[in-house]
């Protein structure tokens, strides 16, 4: 056997050490597990991590280890399981940090809320409490324990100029804004509360969701308070922030969570590293590593798809980009060389000091590199690319809140428009120009700050140690961030990287062949008795509506003269009718069938069975149809729930086991009241049906269908565990793609005749 | 004397010609050398219906006169054709109406009291009661259908089936239970086209699905060459040997009419003349008609065709022993419609109406289209068919996807189901046909609604068997590609597309043979 290489410095200096990770399971912390593991072998590795769930930390390792970047180690150290057993897991997480092994040598903080606008009390939380906890089980430890503590670049906030590698120059009074910023949940939560705001809440959303129920509305209503909370609660954070100098809420408690390590530095070895904006790797493991999307990710890709007419940058800012392997490498290269207690040292890890790269040319990079691959948007060829002029944020700012009106606008006219296949359509356009909106709205917000920050990073700490290493290490635990070529790391390495997945699935997406609108999976046949399928009559099963109907069972009755009256009386109540519909259907349904007054049950009966049933047969949806009988095939309960009243069902007895209508209340005589005999079944009062009627019967409601057309089956739906919207109202059908619901359009044929009066020709 | 049909052959003085696609028709020019077959004008009506009427009841042909066979106390049923013919419906008083008047006289001067009539519609939609008023009459209809004697088949009432027994080639024959068990059974027919009449009515008109499927199958619609020539038509054989069966259980008394070619009322007469004959007022009509069409809603046109009532006129009237019968009315059926031509071509081209004998008052739909083509225009030969063996067939219409829930639900599945997977007649029949003809949502629909029995689609398919099985190729002018691409044909925009795409099967320059109806016609192909 040849002699043992000899073990460049960093990794003898680091043999039999024992260094404990914490945010193992970041983008940081993987790579840095990867090169100890793989470049300082004989260094023993523990790490902090969370069990998630069922799963536990231990596991998550091993996970983590099974990722490509760890086959090759993982092959030499026999297998990914023998690989685990290498590494100490302590199970814990920074809100309740466990007790460290006493053995460590050194700890190296990475987690922390890389949100750049996480809610106030998350941020304090994560980023300072859980950094003065972590201290405290360091120093039980003992002082001898080298501390190196993660940060960022940017906890310089909205300074001009050069940033020093040193604490960061302010006055704040860290205690007095943690002690702030953690009661600020439960004062939000309390605020939300109040019965002005409760009150807002639920009047919009008993306006959007009225038609539903009071309950659904109600549902609506909490989820909104919800969102308002976390909103708040991030504007509280940024708002904060921005009064004493940074740019967001991460930056301000990362700056926050400093000042507690440069207290604990006093009696011990602390280093602090800062790395700028953190981004696919140069070299180690492979060119172009990255997990997750980053930073400047979203906009990338979102350029590359033509989606981002206007950033509001300064052409001349410098964007700091650093690639991932040389920030781990500057981690491993400061671990291997701890100051004196009481001295901690600041290290960037950075470019802006002596490579900048200026966002203009971040532009054209990227925009060469889409030139030369586009993506193909939607089947219809290379995606235009905008021409970004750099107006200035005022400018951008201008166009989008132009943007946001104009989308206002035309939702408000959408919802309200008369439901048509053409309105769906063009609440679907709404609706993904909305996400853009949302997107540039939140990443222009967020990253404006970042593009127009006129700070240089000084390195000199970083480069100074870099220059110390043995040559040897220089290569292994390469972090001059003066070497990276940006031509070449965009558009050859970066790019490339961030971009290939989507393209994966772009693929993936035009080989599926993406199925029409109005595919369905097939009935699934078997637990016979135990599944049902719900059906909606009107709207779902056949274009009708209850006033359709109740004209053509009330013109039979006339004649001539006073057919044209009844129709032209009906029209004059319409406007009325269309507002009860908006509000309440099962008030509308109560005005409608207070005309029925007077008639007799059974003459309805008997001119459904004579006259109605050829134009309701004729008017139902042939798809329909179809899949009432494939669920009968299928050994499935069949039920039709409808706001219609009975008579007008009965040409659909035969299709189903169980037809819920409603019932007019008649008198002695055998004539309606004009009252129902029960409430009518819409909205809530379905759903409640339906768990009652699936109790009784044994069925399974989770595993069974439900079909319906408009906002007011929404509890219909929601009942069932297979949702099916059918021709859907633009309420519906904003539902039903947000929760991923099949979306189908059964038409009735179209050769139908819409007459009113169906017996006309018979008589 | 009205001029016997011919064949044209198209030169450069000819001008456009009218082809008809569904609900409207263009102006086609033809490629010179064409052959257009044009039926025989019209023939004279006979001047006394009542008359020509009452001479066959009381003259018939082999038989004693209708008097003679009625007596007190007998069960007498009359059995007449339902709407699918004649095509489109005649304008009232209908020929059924008039004969049967006739009838119901006689039988009420013998004092006859046990009479009930039923629409031979087998397996075809149940008629609405204006439907049936309409053939009948008002007179008829008021005695009758109100107290439950005047009413449609229904095959699937297995309480008024009576299985009469199987032929000597064991084929079962099942028949509507009042007629089978009648003392004297007459049957009202209209014999629009050659393939109606004889055997076809009783055993067919009255049956059950158990006894149609012996003949109305894959196989020997195949092999019926064709449908207008009962001689050479294995589905007529078949249902000659159950008429020679019944004949030895039941008294028929068999009344067959003819009628003329008086197909389209005014304006529309012009669609009946030579185009280079049309006058000053033909032309006026056409354009107005084209003008029309061009601007009406789908709905409109739709009416405009389908309240169209034809003015037919009767050419003969037959009355006795059904074959003794049917041998005259053909005879007559081929002095209206017989075209003689000599030779097959290589393309024929054929223009489909709005109207076939399943939609009426109703939508022709694909399936519908398809059988109006390649089975009844196809078919209207005897002797050969006009297109060569491996040649190909060019029709016009829009064939859009366009269906009748209520008539016809069992075909938009089978279009939306069976047709998806194979168009093949002997795969769909052996793998769908039986699932679909005991389906008890299409019986409950043909029983108790306006639907077509959910095995009829799988019959239009087997209509169009022997055309598909003959040619090699099959382009529809104008049509939606999507639903002729379902069907298993292409589709074209132009003739020229057609030819072109055709050029692959029959060469670059095929001869070309026009069907130039309606109206009716049979090509005599030497």
């Amino acid at each position: 056997m040849p002699d043992a290489p000899e073990l460049p410095r960093v990794a003898q200096r680091l043999a039999g050490t024992k260094v404990l990770i914490t945010g193992v399971t970041g983008f940081v912390g993987e790579a840095l597990l990867h090169l100890l593991l793989t470049r300082v072998p004989d260094v023993t590795v523990a790490v902090l991590v969370r069990p998630k769930e069922s799963v536990s930390g231990a596991a998550r390792i091993q996970q983590l280890l099974s990722k490509p970047i760890f086959a090759e180690v993982a092959e030499s150290a026999g297998g990914v399981e023998t690989l685990t057993q290498r590494i100490d897991v302590v199970e814990g997480d920074l809100h309740q940090v466990p007790a460290l092994p006493s053995d460590l040598d050194a700890v190296v903080h990475c987690a922390g809320d890389v949100s750049f606008d996480p809610p106030v009390d998350e941020g304090f939380r994560s980023n300072v409490v859980g950094t003065r906890d972590l201290l405290a089980r360091v120093a039980e430890v003992g002082a001898h324990v080298h501390y190196v503590h993660i940060s960022t670049a940017y906890v310089a906030g909205r300074r001009r100029g050069t940033a020093l590698e040193q604490p960061v120059d302010h006055s704040v009074d860290v205690e007095a804004e943690l002690s702030w910023g953690l009661a600020q949940r439960r004062d939000v939560e309390h605020r939300s509360r109040s019965a002005d705001l409760l009150d807002r809440l639920r009047t919009k959303a008993e306006r959007t969701h009225g038609r539903a129920g009071l309950l659904s509305a109600a549902a609506a209503a909490e989820e909104e308070r919800r969102s308002w909370v976390k909103d708040e609660l991030v504007r509280l954070g940024t708002e904060r922030a921005r009064s004493l100098g940074w740019t967001d809420c991460y930056t301000f408690t990362k700056a926050l969570g400093e000042r507690v390590v440069e207290s604990y530095a006093a009696g011990a070895p602390v280093s602090i590293v800062r790395p700028s904006i953190i981004e696919s790797a140069l070299v180690t493991p492979y060119p172009g590593w990255i997990e997750g999307f980053k930073m400047a990710e979203p906009i990338i890709l979102a350029y590359g798809r033509g989606e981002l007419p206007e950033f509001p940058a300064s052409p001349d800012s410098t964007v700091d980009i650093v690639p991932v392997d040389h920030v781990v490498a500057a981690i491993v290269a400061v671990l291997a060389n701890p100051p004196e207690p009481g001295n901690p040292v600041w290290y960037h890890v950075s470019s802006s000091a002596r490579n900048p790269l200026s966002f203009r040319r971040l532009y054209a990079t990227v925009r060469g590199y889409f030139d030369q691959h586009p993506f193909e948007v939607g089947g219809r060829g290379a995606a235009r690319l905008p021409e970004w002029r750099f107006p200035g944020a005022q400018a951008v700012e201008r166009l989008l809140v132009t943007s946001e009106r104009a989308h206002r606008a035309a939702d408000y006219l959408v919802t309200h428009a008369p439901r048509a296949d053409r309105t769906r359509d063009i609440a679907r356009r709404l609706d993904r120009q909305q996400r853009r909106l949302e997107f540039l709205r939140r990443y222009l917000g967020l990253y404006q700050e970042y593009a127009q920050a006129e700070l240089r990073f000084s390195d000199q700490n970083t480069r100074a140690l870099f220059e110390r290493l043995d040559p040897d290490d220089r290569a292994t635990f390469a972090f001059d961030t003066a070497v990276t070529d940006w031509d070449h790391y965009l558009a050859e390495v970066h790019c490339p990287a961030v971009t290939e997945p989507v393209r994966q699935f772009d693929e993936a997406r035009r080989a599926r062949k993406r199925p029409s609108s109005g595919h369905l999976d097939a009935v699934p046949s078997g637990g016979s008795g135990q599944v049902a399928a719900f059906f909606d009559m009107d709207g779902t099963m056949l274009s009708s509506n209850v006033i359709e109907s109740y004209l053509w069972l009330r013109l039979q009755e006339l004649d001539g003269g006073d057919r044209v009256a009844e129709i032209g009386r009906m029209a004059a109540r319409l406007p009325g009718l269309v507002r009860a519909e908006r509000r309440e259907r099962s008030g509308f349904l109560r005005a409608v069938y207070r005309e029925y007054e007077g008639s007799r049950l059974d003459d309805l009966d008997a001119i459904a069975d004579e006259m109605l049933t050829s134009h309701v047969l004729s008017k139902l949806a042939p798809e329909a149809v179809r899949r009432v009988r494939e669920h009968r095939a299928a050994g499935h309960r069949t039920v039709l729930i409808t706001g219609a009243i009975r008579p007008l069902t009965r040409p659909l007895l035969p299709l189903f086991d169980h037809v819920e209508a409603a019932d007019l209340a008649v008198d002695d005589d055998g004539i309606c009241t004009g009252f129902l005999a029960a409430a009518p079944l819409v909205g809530e009062s379905r759903a409640s049906w339906m768990r009652h009627w699936a109790a009784e019967n044994g069925v399974d409601l989770a595993g069974s269908s439900g079909y319906a057309d408009s906002h007011s089956d929404l509890p219909l739906l929601q009942a069932v565990g297979k949702p099916v919207a059918v021709r859907p109202d633009v309420a519906l059908y904003r539902h039903a793609t947000k929760n991923r619901w099949p979306i189908l359009d059964w038409n009735s044929p179209p050769t139908t005749s819409r007459t009113l009066n169906p017996a006309g020709a018979m008589r | 004397m009205s001029r016997p049909g011919f064949v044209l052959e198209v030169d450069d003085r000819t001008p456009p010609l009218v082809v008809h696609e569904g609900e409207g028709f263009r102006l086609e020019s033809f490629p010179l050398g064409t052959r257009v077959v044009y039926p025989p004008e019209t023939l004279p009506a006979l001047p006394d219906v009542e008359a020509a009427i009452s001479e066959a009841l009381l003259n018939p042909v082999d038989s004693e006169p209708l008097p003679a066979l009625l007596r007190p106390g007998m069960r007498l049923t009359i059995a007449f054709d339902d709407l699918s013919i004649p095509l489109p419906p005649m304008r009232a008083p209908d020929i059924r109406q008039r004969v049967i008047e006739a009838v119901l006289t006689m039988a009420a001067d013998a004092g006859v009291d046990d009479v009930e009539l039923v629409a031979a519609n087998a397996l075809h939609r149940r008629m609405t009661a204006d439907e049936i008023k309409h053939i009948v009459g008002e007179r008829v209809f008021r005695s009758f259908f109100p107290q439950g004697l005047l009413y449609n088949h229904d095959a699937e009432d297995r309480q008024n089936l009576t299985h009469v027994g199987l032929t000597d080639q064991g084929e079962d024959v099942e028949i509507n239970k009042r007629a089978a068990e009648s003392d004297l059974l007459v049957y009202v027919n209209v014999n629009l086209v050659a393939m109606d009449g004889g055997h076809k009515s009783v055993p067919i008109g009255l049956a059950s699905y158990r006894s149609l499927r012996h003949h109305h199958n894959a196989k020997t619609m195949i092999a019926s060459h064709s449908f207008m020539d009962h001689t050479r038509s294995h589905l007529h054989h078949s249902a000659w040997r159950m008429g020679r069966m019944l004949s030895e259980h039941l008294k028929i008394f068999q009344i067959e009419t003819t009628l003329n070619n008086e197909v389209f009322p005014e304006p529309y007469g012009f669609l009946m003349k030579r185009e280079w004959e049309w006058s000053i007022r033909d032309q006026a009509s056409m354009l107005a008609v084209r003008r029309g069409l061009s601007v009406a809603p789908a709905r409109v046109k739709h009416r405009m065709f389908h309240d169209l009532r034809a003015p037919y006129g009767l050419t003969g009237i037959h009355a006795g022993e059904t074959e003794a019968v049917h041998e005259r009315t053909i005879q007559a059926v081929h002095r209206q419609q017989l075209v003689e031509v000599q030779g097959q071509s290589d393309v024929l081209v054929m223009g489909i109406p709005y109207l076939g004998p399943y939609n009426v008052n109703s939508t022709m739909n694909p399936i519908l289209a398809t059988c109006m083509g390649l089975g009844y225009y196809f078919n209207s030969y005897r002797g050969q068919p006009m297109v060569r063996r491996g040649g190909a067939v060019i029709l016009y219409h829009p064939v859009k996807a366009d269906f009748n829930q209520l008539h016809h639900p069992s075909y938009v599945d089978f279009y939306d189901e069976v047709l998806a997977e194979s168009t093949d007649p002997l795969v769909v029949e052996e793998k769908y046909e039986q699932q679909y003809a005991t389906d008890p949502w299409y019986v409950h629909l043909y029983r108790t609604s306006h639907a077509y029995h959910g095995v009829h689609p799988f019959y239009m398919w087997y209509w169009a068997a022997h055309a598909m099985d003959h040619v090699d190729d099959v382009i529809w002018v104008g049509a939606d590609p999507k639903s002729v691409r379902r069907l298993g044909f292409r589709a074209a925009s132009t003739l020229t597309d057609a030819l072109e795409m055709a050029s692959s099967t029959v060469g670059p320059d095929p001869s070309i043979s026009y069907l130039h109806n309606p109206p009716h016609l049979i090509t005599d192909v030497h």
